[in-house]
């Protein structure tokens, strides 16, 4: 049933099909009524006229055989329709023939007896179960035709008359009309019936057939929601898995104390909850330009003994095998299955474990790969967008991880460098106020005596170890990042060309020194006496790396980085740069001696050889600077340090070192602000010896007061670090008061007074302690010749302060 | 609708053919009356029948063991039931000498004795019925009381047929002193004596 259109269809189907059962049963019916009549008219006819006589003589009856023969003509062709055709229109119209000649038969059997007519009625009623007009419309064709034959040929077997009107066969026939009409009837309101049952029928089964449909299409829908149900559920239970596996990620970065413990832990938590398998992860080694193997982990029941063997002792270089291909591409890739992947090298040891499916994502800091991260399953899954993306925001947390240690560590080193700097500042400001009085008194004695005196001698040996001690200071400063610094644009190439004597001689005979110079070497803005330090420091470790003779080579080029590094938590920007490289054959390092290579105090000398500060010292120096210091070393191979500084275009400094044995006289009024007793009075007995005009204080207070009481001096020299006001301070109010007069600070390092300001007001120079006579006066000699304060310094804000001329 | 095979439709009108064919010598064979003999016109003085001077007498010949004189007896019973009081009826049923009583006293020869009226005798190898030309059973004669033949024949329609037939109704006729133009009709039975020759009418 598809519609209300087809319901009078299967009306008139279920009509069909109920008339044509009826039909059918019916033939059936008279089948075995036929049979039955048949061997009933046998029995009848033997009963009723058995014999025929003729006197004594008798035979059977011609009606015996005539019920044998006339009656099995009449009975089988119907009863072979209904057993062979049931329910076709010959069968029942032929069973109707039939059955009007078998009463016929049975009339004539017994004589005409009117209760055998009734035999005709009632087959007649039997018809009618056909409900088909037709069929008895047959039946009493039979009839009439019986009757007007009979009655036209034997008219007194049939009226008992001799004539008899042929009306009168209508009069018989019409008792069977009347019968027939009324059997009519009833078969039109029983079809009436049957259609109408067809007709309920039919609307039930339709009705049926919606439910049905209806039933169908909501099972199908719940189905369909079902499914997309479970599908949320499952896509739900996913993200749960993924969100718990971040979150569990999340808790292990924050607590983790190190970047090991915490990728061993977030491969083991993320395998555990996401019913992964294995894991690895991949450090990029940026000298080397690989990922090697950092850590890996494998499910118990994985049998992964030889992967992680081979793991260990693999590299992979950009682009080459799965982390290769995530380094070189910063984006997580999937294999669903490593088996079928020729391009996996690593199937072979892989197998015994069962792996299939493998995972790998980038653990990535600002765009670039510092890691990558594999994982590995014994199921064959197909690639999933979620897990995926879940995947890169592990990756994103691991780079955050990563440079939040990073950024720990080096604030670690940055506090630790900044807790000794103040140290280091702290005593080197003493010691370098002691260091002026011990090494200017020396200067002055040495001046005084004559050269013969054998106190010269003696001095001579205090004036070095006071400058010995002035350089122990200056190493301090250096590496802490404290010292004042004297930049000047210049070229690596003509201040090693200037050392190369001296190296030769510092390096001994039996090392080799071998120098190539790039001639289009670039320039570069440095302190030129700390960049000789600096190399010396360097020459100095190799030749002690090479106790039994060797090489040592010194390069320079012009070096362009286009990306940029970090190593020690320093990072070398992108842009040009100009390389300094110290290479020898020596002994090498350990890549554990070189990660505490330029750390403070650490040494591999012996007690008493070392003082652990030198390549520290190299290491401020040229951070200071603004370069980076690299070492490449290899065992029993020989070491490699890369000093890259920012390159310049601008043109080389001519000034030249101040020559600190010439004294300068003068004659003007100049105002000694120090607090330490010694420094002060030193101070003011080399002046005044120089001819100037000198008073002093101990504090700033004090010097204000003088200033105000007195003429204007032409001079103020004052220490920074003071109590109670800064010599910076102290500055200012003489800028602002007697702006005419010039200001010369004095210090042994920079520190937040002077650093912490930035660039200073005009009319303000800088003499570093511990000083000499002849510095002092130099230095005072040419600030009061210069016509107007055009001296200022800039702090760098970092603690560095560098002179510049600002006009 | 469907069209019927050519085959069954020609089995069917054959069938037809010879159930009509079967009917029709059924038919013939139902209405083809049996022979008579010379009747006396005039009560035979010979005969044992007794005439009844006073009224009608109507005889009946039946062999006993005829199946087709049922009728003939049930027609002679609702005959008498019309008229029974004018008539004397007397049924003589055929008995062969060697054959025993019983054959002779048959259904029908119970059938007549029940009927009222009715005189029920046995005619010994058939002397009565030669006598009165009686060769057919259900042979029926009526005399007047003087002996004189008012009617012969049978008084059924057709061989074992009972039902209104004209015999009956001219013998009612007669009885109730009515004037017939039929005084003959046809006898549908058994040879009564034997050599029994069916006449064609």
């Amino acid at each position: 049933m598809t519609g209300a259109g087809s319901i009078p269809e299967r009306i008139a189907q279920l009509f069909q099909e109920q008339h044509q059962s009826i039909i059918k049963h019916t033939d059936r019916l008279f089948a075995r009524l036929m049979i039955f009549q048949w061997f009933f008219g046998l029995a009848l006819a033997w009963w009723v006229s058995p014999r025929t006589w003729a006197g004594t003589v008798s035979r059977v009856h011609f009606h015996v055989w005539a019920a044998v023969f006339l009656g099995g003509v009449v009975t089988i062709v119907p009863v072979l329709l209904a057993l062979w055709r049931p329910g076709e229109a010959l069968t029942r119209h032929s069973i109707a023939v039939g059955q009007m000649l078998m009463s016929a038969l049975l009339i004539h059997l017994t004589g005409g007896r009117i209760e055998t007519h009734f035999h005709v009625f009632g087959s007649l009623a039997i018809l009618a179960f056909y409900r088909d007009w037709r069929v008895l419309i047959s039946a009493t064709v039979v009839v009439f035709v019986d009757h007007l034959l009979r009655g036209y040929f034997w008219p007194q077997s049939v009226f008992g008359v001799l004539n008899a009107s042929v009306w009168r066969s209508f009069e018989h026939a019409g008792w069977v009309v009347f019968e027939v009409t009324f059997l009519i009837i009833s078969i039109r309101k029983s079809l009436e019936e049957m259609n109408l049952v067809a007709e309920r029928q039919a609307r039930l089964e339709a009705l049926k057939d919606d439910i049905e449909r209806t039933v169908a299409e909501r099972t199908a829908e719940l189905a369909k929601a079902n499914e997309k149900l479970q599908l949320e559920n499952a896509e739900r239970s996913r993200a749960e898995q993924r969100l718990h596996t971040e979150y569990a990620i999340s808790r292990i970065l924050t607590k983790s104390p190190s970047w090991d413990a915490a990728v061993r832990e977030v491969i083991q938590t993320f395998c555990g909850i996401m019913n992964w398998d294995a894991g690895a992860f991949w450090k990029t080694d940026q000298q080397e330009g690989v990922l090697r193997c950092g850590e890996m982990w494998s499910a118990p029941s994985v049998e992964s003994g030889e992967f992680k063997a081979l793991n260990q002792k693999m590299a992979f270089g950009r682009s080459i095998g799965l982390p290769g291909r995530v380094w070189a591409y910063g984006q997580a890739a999937w294999i669903p299955d490593i088996v079928q992947d020729s391009s996996f090298p690593r199937i072979l040891p892989a197998k015994p474990g069962e792996l299939h499916t493998a995972v790998a994502f980038p653990i990535l800091i600002g765009g670039s790969v510092v890691g990558v991260v594999e994982f590995f399953s014994r199921e064959i899954r197909e690639p999933d967008g979620d897990l995926l993306m879940s995947l890169s925001n592990i990756g994103n947390q691991l780079g955050q991880f990563f440079e939040r240690k990073r950024m720990e560590s080096q604030l670690f080193q940055s506090q630790k460098m900044e807790t000794v700097g103040r140290l280091a500042g702290g005593v080197a400001h003493d010691f370098n106020n002691l260091l002026t009085v011990i090494g200017g008194y020396c200067d002055l004695s040495v001046m005084q005596l004559p050269e013969t005196d054998p106190l010269q001698g003696n001095i001579v040996e205090i004036q070095r170890a006071a400058k010995r001690a002035g350089a122990l200071t200056g190493q301090l400063l250096a590496f802490s990042r404290k010292q004042v610094l004297q930049p000047r644009v210049l070229s690596l190439n003509e201040v090693l060309h200037n050392m190369e004597r001296m190296l030769r001689r510092l390096i001994g005979e039996d090392i080799d020194l071998s120098t190539v110079f790039d001639p289009s070497l670039g320039h570069v803005k440095a302190d030129p006496g700390q960049i000789e330090q600096v190399i010396m420091n360097l020459a100095v470790n190799a030749r002690d790396a090479m106790p039994r003779g060797g090489k040592l080579t010194i390069s320079t080029s012009n070096v362009t980085l286009d990306q940029k590094t970090i190593l020690r938590n320093r990072a070398l920007e992108v842009g040009e740069y100009v390389m300094l490289a110290i290479s020898d054959n020596g002994m090498g390092m350990t890549e554990d001696i070189q990660s505490h290579l330029f750390e403070p105090f650490f040494t591999t000398k012996g007690l008493g050889k070392g003082t652990g500060l030198g390549l520290a010292t190299c290491h401020g120096i040229v951070c200071q600077s603004g370069g980076d210091i690299r070492v490449y070393s290899e065992l029993n191979s020989g070491t490699t340090f890369k000093i890259y500084l920012p390159r310049t275009d601008a043109a080389l400094d001519t000034a030249g070192a101040n020559d600190s044995k010439a004294l300068s006289n003068g004659n003007e009024s100049i105002l000694v602000v120090e607090d330490e007793p010694a420094v002060r009075t030193l101070a003011v007995l080399i002046l005044r010896q120089r001819g100037y005009r000198v008073q002093e204080s101990s504090n700033a207070f004090e010097a204000l007061e003088l200033i105000r009481r007195s003429a204007p001096f032409h001079l103020v020299l004052t220490d920074v670090i003071m109590p109670q006001m800064s010599g910076k301070a102290l500055c200012d109010q003489i800028m602002s008061q007697v702006p005419q007069t010039k200001v010369l600070l004095m210090s042994g390092y920079t520190d937040d007074a002077l650093a912490h300001h930035g660039v200073l007001d005009e009319g303000l120079s800088f003499l570093e302690k511990p000083f000499s006579p002849g510095q002092l006066t130099r230095k005072v000699r040419d600030i009061l010749d210069e016509p107007r304060p055009a001296r200022s310094i800039r702090s760098n804000g970092n603690g560095r302060v560098s002179e510049m001329m600002t006009n | 609708m469907r069209k019927i095979p050519y085959v069954r439709v020609v089995c069917c009108v054959v069938w037809l053919a010879v159930s009509g064919a079967g009917f029709a010598v059924l038919s013939k064979y139902q209405n083809t009356s049996g022979s008579s003999g010379p009747t006396p016109s005039d009560w035979p003085s010979q005969a044992r029948v007794t005439l009844d001077q006073t009224r009608d007498t109507l005889i009946m010949f039946v062999h006993p063991q005829c199946s087709c004189s049922t009728a003939s007896i049930e027609e002679l019973n609702r005959l008498l039931a019309r008229r029974s009081e004018s008539v004397n009826a007397q049924v003589w049923f055929f008995r062969p000498k060697a054959f025993p009583t019983n054959w002779t006293q048959s259904s029908l020869w119970r059938a007549a004795a029940a009927i009222p009226g009715v005189t029920v005798q046995e005619d010994v190898d058939g002397t009565q019925a030669r006598l009165f030309g009686a060769e057919t059973s259900g042979f029926v004669l009526l005399y007047d009381p003087r002996g004189k033949l008012r009617f012969k024949g049978g008084i059924t329609g057709s061989r074992g047929h009972a039902g209104d037939n004209e015999g009956e109704d001219t013998i009612v006729s007669l009885l109730a002193g009515q004037e017939t133009g039929l005084s003959q009709t046809p006898v549908y039975g058994c040879s009564l004596l034997g050599k029994c020759r069916v006449r064609v009418p």
